[in-house]
């Protein structure tokens, strides 16, 4: 059976979504609902930014915000199982290589980063905001979730305990949240947060997925190629780490 | 149900390990150890808490890298690359790691697509388990609300989903009552006797090895210290202890047999009291203190 051990985990973890799916489902619309409201219709009502209406411009960025933090939630999940209930030893004492354990986490963890597109892409409607849900969308969507994914990933195999998982949290998933351009053009800020700014793949993200909804806007190819690229690394230092690991 | 087919293979060591090394910093966890264990036996690895067992099993299976030394199962070299070896592999951990949330089914169905195991094959193996370990009345029972006996029991249901020909448990009994615990016992011969599979147990309860092992390893700060059947080690000490019972004390002395102890008994004044020896006085005697404090 091709991928039988990515499968395996990838249907672990799907049983396991599927008994919290409702609370998922409310974690994943509170967040994004607020900060449309506080953003969207507070202090950016009536606003235009790079010659689109603000919440043009803010749905695309809380779409992408809101879908990392699901894919690299992954993170606390695989910790948890790692640290606590002990269950990653069942994947590391299977016949499998290696690889197939990120492989089936990376897919789970895509499958949870789009619960929030969804609720998102009905705020939209609820806004009467006319969003490009096309094929590209889908494209972009997809290397940005996987990257997330693989981020969560790594950052569960690195750590040695909870803790460490939110001080990973506090240092690099808060800042990339509010400075890769969820709320604002990344090119209103200042030198030095720009610089900061090119290091988060959430910026590159952020920047296509915009692109490829907003109605006119021009897609970069380049982008998909950084995304790509990104991806490509973040698959080979986690299959450095996996191969690696101990209990 | 068979763990094995005793056709396949032709050597007569299950499980060779040679210089078998492990340290953490500078703690060394398990030194330099050597030793065999042949098809079909109960083998148990006896010592106290901390004395390497855990990192033995741990390198057994693949989840700790060996510093030093050599594991061979049917003489064939254990890398845990090697996915056809590990397919021979059954474990149960120290702690009972099932995904809670899941059923009973649920957890032996993903063990066994972890292993390659698909369809009514599958369905099949996970009837049967549970049914082999009584389970099959919480077949969609959260394993998160089984009793501490039956989450054990459904551990070594899945750890025998895929029909290991070895099955490695790390302190199977520890945490049960006295009652579960020889309920367990006799689950364990069960699957020993009648699948046929090699048992490599490692436990500190001193009855627990005298019981069941056909073959008692004892470890203690990382090196073997004694070997054989459990009749063996206590022929080694004495088949017969003289507990002398001192002012502040209690002094044991060992006999071949009960005639000499009786001998000897003759010659006190103080109180005194005559029993078989146990492993218990086995490792007195090796190492000067208790297994179990």
């Amino acid at each position: 059976m091709i991928l039988h051990g990515a499968r395996a985990i990838y249907l672990r973890e799907m049983l396991i979504l599927r008994r919290k799916l409702i609370k998922t489902l409310l974690a994943s619309a509170v967040s994004p609902a607020l900060f449309l409201l506080a953003f969207g219709y507070g202090v950016g009502r009536g606003a235009q930014v790079g010659g689109v209406d603000y919440l043009v411009f803010l749905l695309p960025g809380l779409l992408t915000m809101s879908s990392m933090n699901q894919s690299y939630g992954i993170a606390t999940e695989i910790n948890i199982s790692r640290f606590y209930f002990k269950i990653f030893e069942e994947f590391l004492l299977a016949p499998l290589q290696r690889w197939q354990i990120i492989v089936g986490e990376t897919c789970y963890g895509i499958t949870r980063g789009l619960i929030p597109v969804l609720i998102i892409a009905f705020y939209s409607l609820l806004a009467g905001v006319s969003l490009r849900f096309g094929p590209l969308f889908l494209l972009a969507l997809l290397l940005h979730l996987a990257i997330f994914a693989l981020l969560g990933f790594i950052a569960a195999m690195i750590v040695k305990s909870h803790s460490d998982q939110a001080t990973i949290n506090a240092f690099l998933i808060t800042p990339m949240m509010f400075l890769s351009g969820t709320f604002f053009p990344v090119e209103q800020m200042p030198l030095p947060i720009r610089a900061v700014a090119s290091i988060f793949p959430l910026t590159y993200s952020t920047q296509l997925i915009r692109a490829t909804l907003t109605p006119g806007a021009e897609v970069s190819f380049t982008l998909f190629g950084v995304l790509t690229l990104i991806l490509a690394t973040l698959f080979f230092i986690a299959r450095q780490i996996v191969a690696r690991v101990e209990i | 149900m068979s763990c094995a087919d005793p056709k396949t293979f032709n050597t007569p060591d299950e499980i060779e390990v040679r210089g078998l090394s492990r340290s953490f910093g500078k703690t060394v966890a398990v030194d330099r150890i050597d030793f065999q264990v042949g098809r079909g036996e109960l083998f148990a690895f006896l010592g106290p808490n901390g004395a390497g067992k855990t990192t033995t099993i741990n390198m057994l299976t693949g989840l700790l890298k060996p510093d030093a030394g050599e594991i061979h199962y049917h003489g064939q070299r254990f890398d845990p690359q090697r996915l056809t070896l590990k397919q021979l592999i059954g474990v149960v951990p120290q702690h009972n790691n099932l995904d809670r949330e899941l059923t009973a089914a649920e957890n032996l169905l993903i063990h066994g697509r972890l292993f390659g195991m698909w369809g009514a094959e599958l369905q099949q193996r996970i009837d049967s388990c549970l049914k082999f370990a009584d389970l099959t009345s919480k077949r969609d029972t959260p394993a998160g609300q089984l009793s501490g006996g039956m989450k054990r029991k459904l551990v070594i249901a899945r750890a025998l989903l895929h029909e290991p020909e070895i099955l490695f448990l790390d302190e199977p009994t520890v945490g049960l009552d006295p009652h579960s615990r020889r309920k367990m016992w006799a689950f364990l011969r069960r699957i020993n006797q009648q699948q046929r599979c090699t048992i490599f147990l490692t436990t500190h309860y001193i009855e627990e090895a005298e019981t069941l092992a056909d073959r008692v390893l004892i470890i203690d700060q990382a090196r073997i210290i004694a070997g054989g059947t459990p009749e063996q080690l206590k022929q080694s000490t004495g088949n017969f202890v003289l507990d002398i019972y001192r002012a502040d004390e209690i002094e044991s002395e060992f006999f071949a047999d009960r005639r000499a102890a009786m001998q000897r008994l003759e010659q006190l004044d103080t109180s005194v009291r005559i029993r078989e020896t146990t492993l218990e006085d086995v490792f007195l005697q090796l190492t000067g203190k208790r297994i179990a404090p």
